[in-house]
């Protein structure tokens, strides 16, 4: 399938977070870049797949601007500028975040949720956030529990409420903290879909997302990254790094039915974590 | 029925109506039955009752009305002191403060009342004041808690929505948290209500129900302190009913 890769969207290197003594993650580089196919408006779909414990969640606070690395840089694209391959340093708040809780305000509906996240955009009049609301809330299949708190959804519709919520606010980047776990078929199903729809919505958006479904990462991601120890001088190192990096692009796996070449890809990744 | 006697069995309304019935009468009758005779310790249901007509009759509703109001009072005065306190633990230069607060509780109220008595003159003020200063180290304690409860992915997801530190303070922790504000106080009610009455009675200012129960503790009228003890819990009970009430209909997010 025919691509080609531009602007660099995110640009991570010599990144590393330690808690006082303890290193959690350390040595992290990587560059992900705006996939361009004809006639396709694509988005970028990126995997983090590793065993507990190897800094998933740190990695991702680091990603997001809610924890400041102890060295190294996380740049993402400038968007607000016109000019191409500009870069800024993250921050709270540029790249959407949703837990593994699919955390959102306990005293707010969903509706007042929705425009809470919109409370910036200063561009938009009240009845423009109304209307972009109730959009989404349709095509989300949230018009129903609009005017319902958190603790009167379902997992899944928590979760969708979420996403919407981060895409309200946050810029082109979702950092999406397994998603998957804890959910029946139905709302795996559901989240694709969410996958896909933000990835037609704009050339630059980006899914960054971690699993223990190493299936689920083959089959959605077009780039997967795998976190463990890495060996040096044949002993395990006590933090966590990018031990592995799949391009399903390269491979000619990305975008396509999960068939036999993407069962081998699984094989590999699981024999590179259990290593790590 | 052998359901009832078994542990973590999960019983009907009706059941459940039946075993409290049984208990109630059970408790009436032991009371009456070990108030009859010339010797007893507590006092027959017919002296509470006639205890009852005597306080009504001496305006034990204004007395009431003058405790609910020191409780009003002093919760207010305690309740703003705690939670401006806790809220502003969150930040680093303010925690000392707050937790020195809340460890004060171990402090005796005898000590402290011996200096508040050298500032103030006035015997309702000084009620208000003791309330105020008891109240505030337990409110904290509990509000201290409630803060540190808080997960924090709350923070994070406020925070991943561009909020400042400011707005995640207000957002997550005083307007997403002022049910459980509520429960806090209903929690420590108790405490507060057991320790008016006793201020009512040491502090004599403006009657209310501690100042009827020394009065009749006094006299030896036994049917009238027994009389008062069914008053003070009844109105204890009320209060705590009516909060949680209000937490529950105005709060529906909230399953504390």
């Amino acid at each position: 399938m025919g691509y080609s890769m531009q602007n660099t969207l995110l640009y991570v290197e010599n990144l590393s977070v330690a808690y006082g003594e303890k290193t959690v993650i350390k040595d992290i580089n990587f560059v992900e870049k705006d996939v361009i196919r004809k006639d396709n408006v694509t988005g970028q779909v990126v995997a983090v797949v590793g065993r507990s414990g190897r800094g998933k969640s740190t990695l991702f606070r680091a990603l997001t601007g809610l924890i400041k690395p102890t060295t190294g840089k996380i740049l993402i694209a400038d968007t607000s500028t016109d000019a191409e391959n500009d870069a800024k340093e993250v921050e709270e708040g540029d790249i959407g975040f949703v837990d593994q809780k699919y955390t959102l305000f306990r005293n707010k509906t969903v509706y007042q949720s929705l425009m809470f996240a919109l409370r910036l955009k200063e561009n938009m009049t009240k009845e423009q956030k109304h209307e972009k609301i109730m959009t989404y809330l349709s095509e989300w299949g949230l018009e129903k529990v609009k005017d319902q708190y958190p603790c009167e959804l379902s997992g899944g519709q928590r979760q969708r409420t979420a996403i919407i919520e981060q895409i309200f606010c946050s810029g082109h980047y979702m950092v999406l903290d397994e998603p998957f776990s804890g959910l029946d078929v139905g709302n795996i199903e559901d989240v694709k879909n969410a996958f896909s729809l933000i990835t037609s919505m704009h050339e630059f958006n980006t899914i960054i997302y971690s699993t223990h479904d190493i299936e689920l990462a083959v089959e959605l991601a077009d780039s997967i990254y795998v976190i463990g120890y890495p060996t040096i001088d044949g002993k395990h190192a006590e933090y966590g790094t990018i031990v592995k990096h799949i391009d399903m692009k390269e491979l000619n796996l990305a975008w396509k039915d999960f068939g036999m070449d993407h069962i081998e890809v699984v094989k590999q990744i699981k024999a590179v974590m259990m290593q790590s | 029925m052998k359901e009832i006697f078994k542990p973590f069995e999960n019983i009907g309304r009706n059941s459940r109506l039946l075993i409290i019935a049984s208990w109630v009468i059970a408790v009436l009758a032991f009371w009456f039955i070990s108030s009859m005779g010339e010797r007893h310790l507590f006092p027959s249901p017919a002296q509470v009752l006639r205890g009852f007509t005597e306080l009504y009759n001496e305006g034990l509703v204004v007395h009431i009305g003058s405790s609910l109001w020191l409780c009003l009072v002093a919760i207010v005065i305690a309740v703003t002191i705690s939670l401006i306190l806790s809220y502003l633990s969150t930040i680093p230069v303010i925690t000392p403060i707050a937790n020195a607060l809340s460890k004060l509780r171990y402090l005796p109220l005898t000590g402290i009342t011996f200096y508040l008595a050298i500032i103030i003159s006035d015997a309702r003020t000084m009620q208000v004041w003791v309330l105020v200063v008891f109240m505030s180290t337990y409110l904290t304690t509990s509000l201290l808690s409630m803060v540190s409860a808080i997960a924090q992915e709350e923070f994070d997801h406020a925070r991943s929505l561009q909020c400042n530190r400011w707005e995640v303070l207000w957002e997550v922790v005083v307007k997403g948290r002022i049910d459980h504000v509520i429960e806090v106080i209903r929690q420590n009610l108790a405490i507060v209500w057991m320790m008016l009455v006793t201020v009512e009675s040491i502090l004599v200012a403006a009657g209310g129900l501690g100042f009827l129960i020394k009065n009749s503790d006094k006299f030896m009228n036994h049917g009238r302190i027994i009389a008062l003890q069914i008053v003070i819990l009844v109105v204890g009970l009320s209060i705590d009913f009516i909060l949680n009430y209000l937490r529950k209909t105005f709060f529906r997010y909230s399953k504390i």
